[in-house]
């Protein structure tokens, strides 16, 4: 039986709503996408629900207009929530169980494994996800399988992602005012990292800076584990206003010099002499030229700042040394001109785009990066719902 | 090179790298020396060197682009982190006008600043003809870099050539007076004669010494203290300041035959012109190898920093003791720092910084837009 998934993310800059479908043990595929602009929401903070929620209706009806693989048309009931934003936030906590006969069982396990889901948890976060690390016995570390091993104190140590549970409601709200059910939030990062990363860079040490419009989420590997993870309260909307406040333009201008004439290089592949013509935001208002050296500046200083505050949050744990397979950038961030080449001579790692490569369908996408979260919340539903079909392949209008 | 010296003497920028090889040679001896440049071209010679930006502008310089200098030296910062260890003075010399003197002096001089070490800057200004830009140019990093140092001197090119009008000629001596006061000074703090002044001392006036004044002359033969003491009286570079003089420090260079009424008659006459109310440090230097039969003087003016002796009861002051500040926010924009879009929402704060503030804003970078 094929599993039906949908995935959504209230973005700073864009709702997306994603569809995923495959069988238990293949490949998913995206079957169907929309995404509309997002209007008034700040570092993934929404302010004007009204709106918020009319942003979520658009981006239904957009992904409704697709007929699934048997060409029927369907209602999409509920989808995974992905969230980002600078109150996400992830912590260690470790579990502990006494080895009972000397050797660890499998109730032993359960125990550690109960024990580090128990973290208390204060009302105002909401729990996001519980990311099992290793074993740890007595004072040996690094273990992944410990049973039948010998040893006293079996502890597991894990990352306990969790969320400002306001802004996760406020998302419900929302959602639920265009009549859609909000399953399991999960965090952006990890997700756009499951959807990019193979087990060989996650083994080798990887990086993912998923860059999103109000914020950038980082998820680190290593050894197969994530190692750490978190948001930095920095996206591409700082990037827009940076230019905006610049040039004096407004933002839907900033936004446009960003996305099509400026570079995080200065001068990359361009001459920096240049000027770039910023036209009036007003039928009144002549067009005016700005200095593209000026304009690169602006942006290279500020996407420097950020890979800087990446490096140094790296450097702190430990990690950037064991970074081996690189860095994968991700959202709709990573498309930035010249991004990738100093993301490289920031934090001194191979670079790559981030391509959502776990999952198909997305090739016609313009930037798939930009997908990667959706994608990799398709995953995880994909792989961990495979026996509880979210929803049928429906008439249109049969459960609304 | 002399490791042990507190002092670290810093050539920027293609002119500032060609005062400090001139402050070297003239100095005869070992000196902690570093060279920096946007221009790989720069580092030819034995000099520790430090390429500014080599990823951004690879080594070909800044083409007189200010903030590509100041993004370089910002790239680069971490790399003056070695020649720093153990120094409690860093000695700046560069020209104003170009890219990387103007802009690479400033954040250099800032990260010096950041860790602990105060500079003294001398930077010269452009000659008059040079042109608007390079003058405008010259002049906002001026008022940046003295926010920053701990003193700046800026001498005037046209003032430093001194009537010479032969082209060559008027480089060379203006190059050349500027290495030979900061020679002499360097000798005063490296080669201490009866009366002394450490690096120590030095390091507490220059901290927070402001803008600063400097000039220097020689003499010999009979009455060369005299002479000396009305040519420092007379300098041009000593004339116009923006605020009145708090703290003087005047260094006497000269062989074996350095009399105490010569010391007297330069101090007095130096006091006499700046004012006795400014306090006055005095050194010696002796070294008959190096000013046999003649005297040499290097004066420095100080306009802010604690040197100032509190007046008497009654007595009027010439005015408050400035505050000195870093500058925080961008001087085009005016009120308080634009948060723009993200005025109502949770900020973004690291090692508290407001993050919503853009980066130019916050780093002061005036673009040519």
């Amino acid at each position: 039986m094929t599993n039906i998934n949908a995935a959504l993310e209230i973005g700073t800059s864009r709702t997306v709503l994603a569809v995923g479908e495959g069988k238990p043990g293949e490949r998913l595929k995206v079957t169907c996408h929309a995404e509309i602009p997002s209007t008034k929401i700040r570092k993934g903070q929404i302010l004007d629900m009204k709106q918020a929620t009319r942003s979520v209706q658009s981006v239904l009806r957009e992904t409704e207009k697709h007929k699934d693989e048997s060409g029927d048309s369907f209602a999409i009931c509920n989808a995974f929530l992905v969230v980002s934003g600078q109150h996400v936030k992830a912590d260690p906590f470790q579990g502990v169980a006494i080895v009972g006969g000397g050797k660890v069982s499998a109730a032993d396990i359960d125990e550690a494994v109960r024990s580090a889901h128990s973290m208390p948890m204060p009302p105002e976060r909401e729990l996001l996800d519980v990311v099992e690390q290793a074993y740890t016995l007595d004072s040996l570390g690094g273990i992944s399988s410990p049973k039948g091993m010998s040893g006293r104190t079996l502890k597991l140590d894990t990352l306990q992602i969790h969320a400002d549970a306001n802004r996760i409601n406020d998302a419900r709200t929302a959602a639920e005012g265009a009549h859609l059910e909000l399953r399991d939030p999960l965090f952006a990062a990890v997700c756009a990292a499951d959807a990019t990363l193979d087990d060989r860079e996650r083994r080798d040490g990887a990086l993912v800076l998923d860059l999103g419009g109000g914020s950038t989420g980082y998820a680190a590997y290593c050894d197969g584990y994530l190692v750490a993870a978190g948001v930095i309260g920095v996206g591409g909307d700082h990037v827009s206003s940076d230019i905006a406040y610049a040039f004096q333009t407004t933002h839907a201008q900033a936004e446009n010099l960003k996305t099509h004439e400026a570079s995080a290089i200065v001068g990359l592949d361009r001459e920096a002499s240049e000027r770039v013509s910023v036209p009036g935001f007003s039928p009144l208002m002549e067009a005016k030229t700005v200095s593209r050296r000026a304009l690169d500046t602006v942006v290279n200083l500020r996407l420097k700042e950020l890979l800087s505050i990446i490096r140094e949050t790296m450097e702190a744990r430990d990690l950037l040394h064991r970074m081996h397979a690189g860095v994968a950038l991700t959202g709709g961030g990573a498309a930035m001109r010249g991004l990738d080449e100093l993301a490289q001579r920031e934090l001194g790692l191979p670079v790559r785009i981030g391509k959502p490569s776990n999952v198909d369908g997305l090739d016609d996408v313009a930037n798939p990066a930009s997908y990667a979260a959706v994608a990799g919340a398709l995953l995880y539903a994909h792989s961990n719902y495979e026996r509880k079909p979210l929803f049928g392949s429906l008439f249109k209008g049969l459960f609304r | 090179m002399n490791r042990k010296s507190p002092l670290l003497l810093v050539g920027v920028g293609g002119a500032g790298a060609a005062m400090a090889r001139g402050v070297r040679r003239a100095f005869g001896e070992p000196l902690r020396i570093v060279l920096a440049d946007t221009d790989a071209a720069t580092g030819r010679d034995d000099a520790p060197f430090v390429l500014l930006g080599g990823d951004r502008l690879s080594g070909r310089g800044s083409g007189g682009d200010t903030v590509q200098a100041r993004l370089a030296a910002e790239d680069s910062a971490k790399s003056f982190d070695e020649h720093l260890e153990g120094v409690r003075l860093a000695v700046v010399v560069t020209a104003m006008g170009g890219g990387t003197g103007s802009g690479a002096t400033y954040e250099m001089v800032r990260h010096f600043a950041d860790a602990g070490v105060p500079s003294m800057v001398f930077a010269t200004l452009p000659f008059s003809f040079e042109g608007e830009d390079r003058q405008r140019r010259a002049a906002g990093m001026k008022s940046m870099i003295e926010d920053v140092a701990g003193a700046a001197f800026f001498p005037p090119l046209d003032q430093l050539v001194g009537g010479c009008d032969g082209m060559e000629e008027a480089m060379r001596r203006a190059t050349d007076t500027l290495a030979s006061g900061v020679t002499l000074f360097w000798r005063m703090l490296e080669k201490p004669g009866y009366i002394r002044l450490d690096a120590e001392r030095v390091r507490a006036i220059v901290a927070s010494a402001g803008k600063a004044r400097f000039a220097c002359a020689t003499a010999s033969g009979e009455g060369r203290a005299a002479e000396v003491a009305d040519a420092i009286a007379r300098s041009p570079l000593l004339a116009h300041g923006s605020g009145p003089v708090r703290s003087i420090l005047c260094g006497v260079l000269s062989g074996d035959d350095l009399r105490l009424s010569e010391i007297s008659r330069i101090a007095d006459g130096v006091r006499d012109a700046f004012g006795h109310a400014a306090k006055f440090e005095l050194s010696t230097v002796n070294d008959e190898a190096t000013f046999s039969g003649r005297l040499s003087v290097v004066t420095m003016l100080f306009e802010s920093g604690d040197g100032v002796e509190e007046p008497a009861h009654g007595e009027a002051t010439a005015g408050a003791r400035p505050r000195r500040t870093r500058r925080a926010v961008n001087p085009l924009a005016s009120g308080q720092p634009e948060r723009g879009r993200f005025t109502n929402v949770q900020p973004t704060v690291w090692k508290g910084e407001d993050l919503d503030i853009p980066t130019f804003v916050r780093r002061s970078i005036t673009l040519d837009i």
